[in-house]
C-alpha cells in the first residue's frame, strides 16, 4: 500500500477544498472543535471508527481517508480558470515570450534539455534522463483525450480566437491547429519527460520552480550559477510548439510539497485576448482545482491527481523518480518545412502515402529532427569517460494511438559525433597528447581567457585557462574544421569554422571547454562561467556583445571573447598546419601562379570539348580467334552538325606509347553509318551504337593479357 | 574507354597515410605531426626545417579495398595488396606488400620506407590489389584512382609541381652566365631539376613590388606583372618540355616522367583540344619535328599559357580599377 501524507495537513486541505471549516466538521461528527484542531495540527489521530465518519462527512470512501494519496473529489471539480480581461481594457495578442520562437522542435529540444540539465539532481551523480515521445492520436483515443482536457469548456474560447484570427498571428496559428484536429481527426502530443531532475517544487504562487514555470514569464529560477539558461525564455518554447497553445504538466517532486511528491498536475493555456459570452479574458488559462483561498474560489491551482486522471491526460510517468513531464498538445514543427521541401520530392516519388501531406505535423520528420538536434547540441553532455558518467541521457520514440511507429531511439553521441566525443573522452580519461602524429589522437592546448574587472573598471580580474581539444575527423562528423565551444552545462553554445587555414589541411574537429567544463582545477572557472553566460543571447548560440555584458562589465568586454577566438584559431592552426616558411622569395602570388596543383588539373582538363560525340559504354569480349570483339555506345550532343569520328583501338600500357590495333571489321548498328573506318552520325540522333572486331595479326601479345582501350578521335584519322 | 579481359572491381582502393617518421643519422626516429601530410592534397611533405639530414622515412599506410574484393565468391584467389612508390626523376621503384588487418577484412595496412638518397623531389604512391584470375597470376583487380605524392624536400604538404622563384642580382652574380642578361628584369631557367624564375634584384623596387601585398592601383599592377611573368614562364617551360622529348624506335614521343610530363599534361589539353594527351603530344611532336605546322601551333601554345596564367581576369580587373580612378579624377 502506498504511504500517503500525514493526516493533519491532508485533512486541512480537504476541508479547504470542500469549503468547510473545522467547526462545521466538528458539528457533523458531533465532536468538539478542539478535537478536530488536534488532528489537523498533528497532536492526535482519530480512532479507526471515526475515520468512517470523516469519510462520510467529506463525501468520499474510507480507503481514500486511510491511504491519503489523493485528494477527495468532494471539493470543487478540476476545471479551467481563464484570467479575466484587464480592467483598463488592454489586450494582448498572445504571449510575447512565445513570440520569440517559431514552432521548431529543434529549438524545443535545445531549451528543454538545457532546463533538464540545469535541474539535474547532482547528489547521486547519475545523469538526468530526458525522453521525447511523439504520439499521434485519432478516433476514440482522441475523443477520450478531448474529454479529459474538458474540451467542451474550452470550445467557446477557441471559437472566439478563431473569429479574430484574421487580425493576429497567434490567432491564425490556433485557428489552423483546431481546424487540423477536426478536419483530419488527429492530434499530435509531444511529451517531454525528465527523470532524476528536481521537478516543479515550491508553492503554487510564491517564489519557487513551480511558479516560475507555470505562473510567470521571463523569470529564470535556476539551481546554480553554472546553469545554461538565464532568460527564463526557454519554457516559452513549450507553448510555442503547441498549435493549440496548451501544455499539461505532471511533476514528481524531489522535495515534498504539502507532504506529497507524486502527480502534481496542472495545465496551462496560452491564447490571445478574447471575448466569450459576457466576459473578456486576458489570455492565459490554467487547468486545475479551484483554490478556495482565491477570491470567489475561481483561480485554479495544481492538484494531486490520481493515477486514473493522469492516465487519461497521457501524463503517466514511468517511475517515481523525480522529474517533470510536459505534454505539448497539438505539437507542430513549422521549421521543418524549410528543410523538407527539397527532399520531399524524393519522398513522394517513393510512393509515400498521401496522408502525411502536412509537413508541420509529420511525426516521422519530427522524430528525425529531434534526434538531429539532440545529437548536435548535447553530444558533450551525453559523453562519459573515465570515472565520469554522462550528465544527460536522451531518447526519442514515436507512437500512433499507443502503437509504436518508430522504436525508442537512445541517442548515442559516439555515433553522430565520433571525433568530438573521442576528444572529450580522451580529456576525461587523461589520454590527450601534445602533438598529433597518428589518426585517432587528441591534442590538448590551454587557451587563456582574460576576464575583465566588473563595473567598467580597467584591468583584468583573472585569467581563465580554457581547454582546447583537437582531433582528426571523418565524414560522419559533419562540417569539417569546426570548433564547438561549451560551458559547464556541456551544451554546444557556439559552432565556428576556423578561418585562415592553409590549403590542404586535413579534416579535423575541435572542442573548446570553458568555465567549469575545463575541469575543477581550471583557474577562475566560476567567473568565466558567469562572464560567458552573460555573453549569450536568448538563443544561447553564440558569445558576443550583449546588454548584460555591457551593464555588468563594460561595453568593451566582448573584445575579450574576440581575443579568445583569435587565440583558439591560432592554437588550432599551430596543431593542424605546418608553419609558413619565412624566407619566401618573389611573393606568394607569383608562387601560386607557378604551381601545377593536382586538384585543379581535373577541372582544367577538357576531355572532348563541347559539342563532340563521346563514348558512353563499351562491352568487349575475346573472340574464338583471339580477336577483341567490341560493342560501343556513343552519346551524341545536341548540335546541328555532328563531326565525323574515327574509332581507334589501342592496348593500354604502363608507360610509353600505346600500341594501336587494326580493325578487321567495323559495323554500324544504330544512329550512324560506317565508311572506311569513319563514323558518320545520323543527324538528330541522340545516341549511336557500333560494333567491331580487331585484326589478330596486329596484336603484339596474347589477347588475354592485354587491356583494351577504345578512343573516338575527331576527323578522319591520320 | 578501357576494357580488361577478366573480371575486376570497378571502384578504386582508398589509400591513406596514417603516420610518418624520419630516421636521423644517429639512428633515432622522429615521429612527424599529422600536419606533415594532407589528405585533401594527397601529399606527404618530408622536408622539415629541423631535420635536413634524415636518411630514410617510414610512411605508415592503410588501404581500404572496394566492396567485393574479399568476398567468398570473388572470382580470384591469392589476393595481395601492394603499394608502389615510383619516382619518375630517379626511376626508383619500391614495392611493399600490405598486411590484412584481420582475416576477411577490407582493411590492409603496412608501411613503406623512403630512402632519402633515392629521391630528389617528388615520388608517387599508389596501391594495387593483385590476384590470380582465370589462372593468370599477378592480375590487378583494383587500384587507387589518385596517387599520393611524397615530397622529400617540401615543408608544406601541397601536392603538385612548384616552379622555383629565385631573387638574384644578375650583374654581380656568381653565376657568370647571368651577366649577359643584366638588363632583363627576369629570365626563365629551365635547365635545372625544376625550372626556375630568376628575378633580377638589380632592377630597383622590382622585388619589392613582387612581394607587395598592398591594395589599390599598386596591387593591380602587381597582378598584371605576375600574369605577365607566368605567361612567359609557362611558354618557356612548355617549349623546353616539347623540345627535349625522348622517342621510341618508331619515332613516337615518350611521355616524360618528370616535371616536363606534368607541364605537358597541364597545357596540352589547351594546345591540342579534344584528344587524349598522348595523342596530343604525338601531334605536337610531329609538327615540331615535321615539315609544317609548328609556326601555326605557336598561337595555341601562347593561348594555353595565357589561360594558365589567368591573364584575362587580371587585365579586366586592372581596366576596371583604371576606369574607377579616372572617374575619381574627373569628379
Amino acid at each position: 500500500m502506498e504511504t500517503g501524507e500525514d493526516f493533519g495537513p491532508w485533512l486541512a486541505r480537504q476541508l479547504k477544498l470542500a469549503g468547510k471549516n473545522q467547526a462545521e466538521l466538528a458539528d457533523e461528527l458531533k465532536l468538539t472543535r478542539a478535537a478536530v484542531s488536534a488532528w489537523i495540527t498533528g497532536r492526535s489521530v482519530p480512532r479507526p471508527t471515526m475515520m468512517t465518519e470523516i469519510a462520510r462527512a467529506l463525501g468520499t470512501d474510507i480507503g481514500t481517508v486511510h491511504t491519503r494519496t489523493t485528494d477527495t473529489q468532494a471539493g470543487l471539480p478540476v476545471t479551467w480558470y481563464h484570467r479575466p480581461g484587464y480592467q483598463d481594457g488592454g489586450r494582448d495578442g498572445g504571449n510575447a515570450a512565445a513570440f520569440a520562437f517559431d514552432a521548431d522542435v529543434q529549438v524545443l529540444a535545445r531549451e528543454t534539455c538545457q532546463n533538464s540539465l540545469d535541474e539535474r539532481l547532482t547528489d547521486n551523480g547519475r545523469p538526468v534522463r530526458v525522453r521525447y515521445t511523439i504520439h499521434e492520436i485519432t478516433g476514440e483515443t482522441l475523443d477520450a483525450f478531448r474529454q479529459a482536457i474538458l474540451w467542451d469548456e474550452l470550445q467557446p474560447h477557441y471559437e472566439a480566437v478563431s473569429e479574430a484570427a484574421a487580425h493576429q498571428k497567434v490567432g491564425r496559428v490556433v485557428h489552423a491547429g483546431v481546424r487540423d484536429m477536426f478536419e483530419k481527426g488527429r492530434l499530435v502530443l509531444l511529451r517531454v519527460d525528465d527523470y532524476n531532475a528536481s521537478g516543479l517544487v515550491g508553492d503554487d504562487y510564491d517564489n519557487g520552480k513551480f511558479a516560475a514555470v507555470v505562473r510567470r514569464q521571463l523569470e529564470s529560477l535556476k539551481s546554480d550559477r553554472g546553469a545554461g539558461g538565464s532568460f527564463g525564455l526557454g519554457k516559452a518554447t513549450l507553448w510555442a510548439t503547441s498549435a493549440l497553445g496548451m501544455v499539461l504538466i505532471n511533476s514528481t517532486l524531489s522535495v515534498p510539497h504539502e507532504g506529497r511528491t507524486e502527480r502534481r498536475v496542472i495545465g496551462r493555456l496560452e491564447l490571445p485576448w478574447r471575448s466569450v459570452g459576457d466576459g473578456t479574458y486576458a489570455g492565459p488559462a490554467w487547468l486545475g482545482r479551484p483554490d478556495p483561498d482565491s477570491p470567489g474560489a475561481q483561480v485554479t491551482r495544481s492538484w494531486w491527481a490520481d493515477e486514473d486522471i493522469v492516465e487519461r491526460l497521457h501524463l503517466t510517468r514511468d517511475s517515481d523518480e523525480p522529474g517533470t513531464s510536459f505534454l505539448i498538445v497539438g505539437a507542430h514543427d513549422v521549421a521543418s518545412l524549410d528543410e523538407s521541401n527539397a527532399d520531399r520530392v524524393v519522398d513522394d516519388e517513393n510512393g509515400r502515402d498521401g496522408q502525411e501531406d502536412d509537413g508541420t505535423r509529420d511525426i516521422r520528420s519530427m522524430h528525425r529532427r529531434l534526434v538531429e538536434a539532440l545529437e548536435r547540441d548535447f553530444w558533450a553532455a551525453m559523453t562519459a569517460g573515465g570515472s565520469r558518467l554522462p550528465l544527460l541521457e536522451t531518447s526519442v520514440r514515436t507512437l500512433r494511438n499507443g502503437q509504436v511507429v518508430v522504436e525508442e531511439q537512445q541517442i548515442d553521441p559516439t555515433e553522430a559525433q565520433p571525433a568530438r566525443t573521442r576528444a572529450l573522452r580522451a580529456f576525461y580519461e587523461g589520454t590527450t597528447v601534445d602533438r598529433l602524429t597518428e589518426p585517432g589522437q587528441v591534442a590538448l592546448r590551454t587557451v587563456p581567457l582574460k576576464l575583465p574587472l566588473a563595473g567598467g573598471r580597467r584591468g583584468t580580474h583573472g585569467t581563465h585557462q580554457a581547454v582546447l581539444l583537437v582531433t582528426d575527423a571523418g565524414d560522419k562528423d559533419g562540417v569539417p574544421k569546426q570548433v564547438h565551444s561549451l560551458r559547464g552545462n556541456r551544451m554546444t553554445i557556439k559552432r565556428s569554422t576556423v578561418a585562415g587555414l592553409p590549403l590542404g589541411v586535413n579534416s579535423f574537429q575541435a572542442v573548446l571547454l570553458t568555465g567549469t567544463a575545463a575541469g575543477e582545477a581550471a583557474p577562475f572557472a566560476e567567473e568565466a562561467e558567469e562572464f560567458l553566460r552573460a555573453a549569450e543571447p536568448p538563443e544561447h548560440d553564440r558569445w558576443g556583445q550583449t546588454e548584460e555584458l555591457t551593464l555588468r562589465w563594460s561595453h568593451t568586454a566582448h573584445h575579450r571573447i574576440a581575443r579568445l577566438t583569435t587565440e583558439v584559431n591560432a592554437a588550432v592552426k599551430e596543431l593542424v598546419a605546418r608553419p609558413k616558411r619565412s624566407g619566401d622569395e618573389g611573393g606568394a602570388k607569383l608562387r601560386k601562379a607557378l604551381t601545377v596543383s593536382p586538384t585543379k588539373k581535373t577541372t582544367s582538363r577538357r576531355a572532348a570539348g563541347p559539342g563532340l560525340p563521346e563514348l558512353d559504354g563499351l562491352d568487349a569480349s575475346i573472340g574464338p580467334a583471339g580477336e577483341w570483339r567490341i560493342t560501343a555506345e556513343v552519346k551524341l550532343p545536341r548540335v546541328d552538325e555532328l563531326p565525323v569520328m574515327t574509332p581507334v583501338v589501342l592496348l593500354d600500357v604502363r608507360s610509353g606509347a600505346r600500341p594501336r590495333l587494326d580493325w578487321a571489321e567495323l559495323v554500324a548498328e544504330e544512329g550512324c553509318e560506317m565508311e572506311d573506318g569513319v563514323l558518320r552520325f545520323t543527324p538528330g540522333a541522340r545516341r549511336a551504337v557500333f560494333g567491331g572486331a580487331t585484326d589478330v595479326t596486329s596484336h603484339p601479345v596474347r589477347t588475354a593479357l592485354t587491356r583494351l582501350v577504345l578512343e573516338l578521335r575527331a576527323g578522319q584519322g591520320e | 574507354m578501357k576494357f580488361y579481359p577478366y573480371k575486376r572491381l570497378n571502384r578504386p582502393i582508398a589509400l591513406r597515410v596514417t603516420s610518418a617518421s624520419l630516421k636521423l643519422p644517429d639512428n633515432t626516429r622522429d615521429l612527424l605531426d599529422t600536419s606533415a601530410w594532407s589528405v585533401p592534397q594527397r601529399t606527404v611533405a618530408l622536408g622539415v626545417a629541423q631535420h635536413d639530414d634524415w636518411t630514410s622515412a617510414r610512411i605508415g599506410l592503410s588501404a581500404t579495398l572496394p566492396p567485393g574484393a574479399v568476398a567468398d565468391d570473388a572470382p580470384w584467389t591469392g589476393l595481395k595488396v601492394l603499394v608502389t612508390l615510383a619516382d619518375g626523376e630517379t626511376n626508383v621503384r619500391t614495392s611493399v606488400e600490405l598486411r590484412q588487418d584481420a582475416p576477411g577484412s577490407k582493411e590492409w595496412s603496412g608501411f613503406v620506407e623512403v630512402n632519402r638518397d633515392d629521391h630528389v623531389g617528388r615520388a608517387f604512391l599508389s596501391a594495387q590489389a593483385v590476384a590470380t584470375v582465370d589462372d593468370v597470376a599477378g592480375r590487378s583487380v583494383a587500384e587507387t584512382d589518385e596517387d599520393w605524392t611524397v615530397d622529400v624536400t617540401a615543408d608544406e604538404p601541397l601536392g603538385g609541381l612548384r616552379l622555383d622563384v629565385k631573387q638574384v642580382g644578375f650583374a654581380k652574380s656568381s653565376r657568370e652566365w647571368l651577366h649577359a642578361y643584366a638588363d632583363a628584369p627576369w629570365i626563365v631557367d629551365a635547365s635545372g631539376r625544376v625550372p626556375a624564375v630568376l628575378v633580377n634584384t638589380d632592377v630597383e623596387g622590382f622585388a619589392d613590388l613582387l612581394d607587395a601585398e598592398s591594395g589599390g592601383m599598386e596591387n593591380k599592377v602587381h597582378e598584371l606583372l605576375v600574369t605577365q611573368m607566368s605567361t612567359d614562364v609557362w611558354t618557356a617551360v612548355f617549349h623546353s618540355a616539347v623540345g627535349d622529348l625522348e622517342t621510341e624506335s618508331d619515332g613516337t614521343p615518350v611521355f616524360p616522367t618528370d616535371w616536363r610530363g606534368e607541364v605537358l599534361r597541364e597545357m596540352l589539353p589547351d594546345v591540342a583540344p579534344g584528344v587524349h594527351v598522348e595523342e596530343a603530344l604525338r601531334r605536337v611532336h610531329r609538327r615540331r619535328t615535321g615539315d609544317a605546322g609548328w609556326v601555326e601551333l605557336q598561337t595555341r601554345i601562347h593561348y594555353a599559357a595565357v589561360r594558365r596564367a589567368g591573364v584575362s581576369r587580371a587585365l579586366s580587373q586592372a581596366l576596371r580599377a583604371l576606369q574607377q580612378s579616372n572617374r575619381g579624377d574627373h569628379a
